[in-house]
């Protein structure tokens, strides 16, 4: 009896926690208790379902139905979610005002209740249909009295949901204007372990690379079978011995939801809104944003990175690169952030093509979709047959806003391995890039950007080095030193290789402002990860 | 948005197909709750395929929480489960529904 008690709670355990949450998080809303009791139904409903047909699904698929049917069901709990926390970050505001000043009766109807309630559904579908399964099997194996059965489930089931309720009324102790921020933490937590869940059976299907086996062990601290380690797993995806893919999928999860309530949450921030309306005149709100937009428009903020002149012939690859500046509060030149997805590959021996995303985030206001990239290498020497390698470089650049101008750069990728220290080689890279702009409002001006970097290969996981970034805007007439930006500063580049699944490539540095034009500090950082084909 | 979103999902396809070979197979029998054999040695560092029978008549879940791994087995139904590349070390794996009698591990060298 204590045993099936034991193995029914663990089981209701998790499903009890996320109902706690999705309570928690869907507070004051009209019909919360409908939706929700139809979720519940809809869940327990479906785990019959699935233990009825355990056998079916198991088989499906060629024999990874069951992973699959994990896989979809976390997946798309981590879509509703994610859909839950975008849509707070619209209307959570609103709710939060309007249930100060009239009650939290009125908070609006509108909310996706249904989007809950499906997860909530699924919870009790995936945790319940194994509590099934089990309960039949000791039914049918006769090793235990009906009566002794159903007081273990009980028991069990009765844990769970204390548990579960002692969340609920936990975080209902939290003031209601903070609660939807707490909410919508939990919730991007909850949803960032599903997907590393969803990630570990898609690898047990062998759909997936696991790109390294337990990357960290800390079983020894805290394993998933103890009653907190489960508890852990399901409310921040705790795992003791992650897959590489896990923590990606996890980290992926994290901050594409995050980007995305940044993107479409309300662009102001509700202080100045509520304060400008309260004033009768929208005026000021106008004037924030045509500063903020003349801010990411203004002079093409070249990208803080050094490009490597060597093709990675049949290879994939997706990049994400990105820097943030820090100077003094209201310079204009803190707190400019930059976030670029890449996607490239290598069709040729000797050509590389990439189309790339850039977001910006201009004195850290919202960060804003910002261009579209296409880049092409041409490597013009076979690797290592000369002193250097030479590559020449040309990119499009294809600004969202309509009266930008958009830009193209061309130019010299250059590279060689030449003196060592202490032992170990240098490689030296350097980038000559020089822009121009084409279409609405172009200029004559032709930008160069120079980029180099020098650092000792002491092994391939850790090479340090330094770099310098100078940008000229104009090189006919390039004006005072001052008003030139050029930074130079440490950087740490390695790679570990995960085959036969590919490479994981990364860089991080710091760089010191060496003029009144450079921001003080900026911090870079590259992730690359490359798959042969 | 959506771009963004095809692109991925066309990114992590390529990367399953660079990841369908084949592995070297293992059996492992579910009976009277129990498994045989309680030892299974596989080599280190090569994925492999363990092939779970279940002849009893009720249904067990092969789980393994240092393996990551959790698959239900209806009775007398039989499933496979992936495991590895494994560093060298031993691995314990349980039937979820029957922890006391279904015990069992991997050795990978």
């Amino acid at each position: 009896m204590l045993g099936a008690a034991i193995i029914v709670f663990r089981e209701v355990l998790e499903a009890a926690l996320i109902v706690g949450i999705v309570l928690a998080a869907s507070i004051g809303a009209r019909r919360r208790g409908f939706w929700i009791s139809t979720g519940l139904a809809g869940g327990v409903v479906g785990a019959g379902i699935v233990a009825l047909f355990a056998a079916e699904i198991a088989a499906a698929a060629a024999g990874i139905g069951q992973e699959l049917l994990n896989a979809v069901i976390l997946l798309l709990a981590v879509g509703m979610l994610g859909w839950h926390n975008i849509w707070m970050s619209r209307h959570g505001r609103e709710l939060a005002a309007t249930a100060r000043e009239v009650g939290d009766a009125v908070i609006s109807g509108a909310r996706p209740l249904y989007v809950l309630a499906v997860v909530v559904g699924l919870a009790v579908l995936r945790e319940g249909s194994e509590t099934v399964l089990f309960l039949y099997g000791i039914a049918a194996g006769g090793s235990l009295s009906a009566g002794s059965l159903l007081t273990g489930g009980i028991i069990g089931l009765a844990g769970g949901v204390a548990v579960g309720a002692a969340l609920y009324l936990g975080l209902l102790r939290i003031p209601t204007r903070r609660l939807f921020t707490v909410t919508s933490w939990m919730v991007l937590l909850l949803a960032a372990g599903m997907a590393s869940q969803a990630a570990g059976y898609l690898v047990q299907a062998d759909l997936l690379p696991p790109l390294g086996d337990a990357v960290w062990d800390t079983s020894t601290v805290l394993t998933e079978d103890s009653v907190l380690g489960k508890a852990l797993h399901t409310l921040i995806g705790y795992v003791s011995r992650p897959d590489g893919i896990q923590i990606l999928f996890y980290l992926a999860t994290l901050s594409a939801i995050w980007l995305l309530t940044r993107l479409v949450g309300s662009p102001v921030k509700p202080r100045t809104m509520a304060a400008s309306l309260s004033r009768g005149a929208a005026t000021p709100l106008f004037v924030i944003l045509l500063l903020g937009g003349l801010g990411a428009s203004s002079a093409a903020h070249a990208q803080l990175r050094v490009r490597y002149p060597i093709v990675d012939y049949r290879e994939v690859e997706i990049e994400h690169f990105g820097d943030i500046t820090f100077d003094k509060p209201k310079s204009g030149l803190s707190n400019n952030q930059r976030y670029a997805l890449e996607y490239g590959f290598g069709p040729l021996p000797n050509w590389f093509v990439e189309l790339g995303h850039e977001l910006t985030a201009p004195n850290g206001e919202n960060i804003t979709y910002d261009a579209t990239e296409i880049e092409s290498y041409l490597q013009l020497t076979p690797t290592g047959k000369y002193f250097g390698d030479l590559a020449m470089f040309a990119e499009y650049e294809h600004p969202l806003g309509r009266s930008d101008p958009k830009n193209f750069t061309f130019g010299p990728l250059a590279q060689t391995e030449f003196g060592e220290i202490a032992g170990f080689g240098a490689l030296h890279t350097l980038n000559l890039l020089f822009t121009r702009t084409v279409g609405n409002n172009r200029t004559d001006a032709t930008q160069l950007f120079t980029a180099w970097q020098s650092r000792l290969l002491i092994n391939p996981l850790i090479q340090p080095g330094f770099e310098y970034y100078g940008q000229v805007n104009e090189i006919i007439n390039p004006g005072k030193l001052a008003d030139q930006q050029h930074r130079i500063g440490p950087v740490l580049v390695g790679l570990n290789n995960f085959a036969p699944y590919g490479k994981l490539k990364y860089e991080v540095g710091y760089l010191f402002g060496l003029t009144d034009a450079t921001p003080r500090g900026t911090v870079r950082w590259r992730l690359e990860y490359e798959i042969p084909f | 948005m959506l771009r963004f979103a095809l692109l991925t999902l066309a990114l992590i396809l390529v990367m399953t197909i660079g990841a369908t070979a084949q592995e070297p197979a293992y059996t492992l029998v579910i009976k009277d709750h129990q498994f045989q054999p309680t030892e299974i040695e596989i080599p280190a560092g090569q994925k492999i395929a363990l092939l779970v029978k279940n002849n009893d008549t009720t249904p067990e879940e092969f789980e393994s929480t240092e393996l990551r791994r959790e698959k239900v087995v209806a009775g007398g139904e039989q499933i496979t489960v992936y495991i590895g590349p494994l560093k060298p070390g031993k691995y314990e794996f349980f039937g979820d529904f029957n922890p006391t009698t279904a015990r069992g591990h991997i050795i990978a060298k």
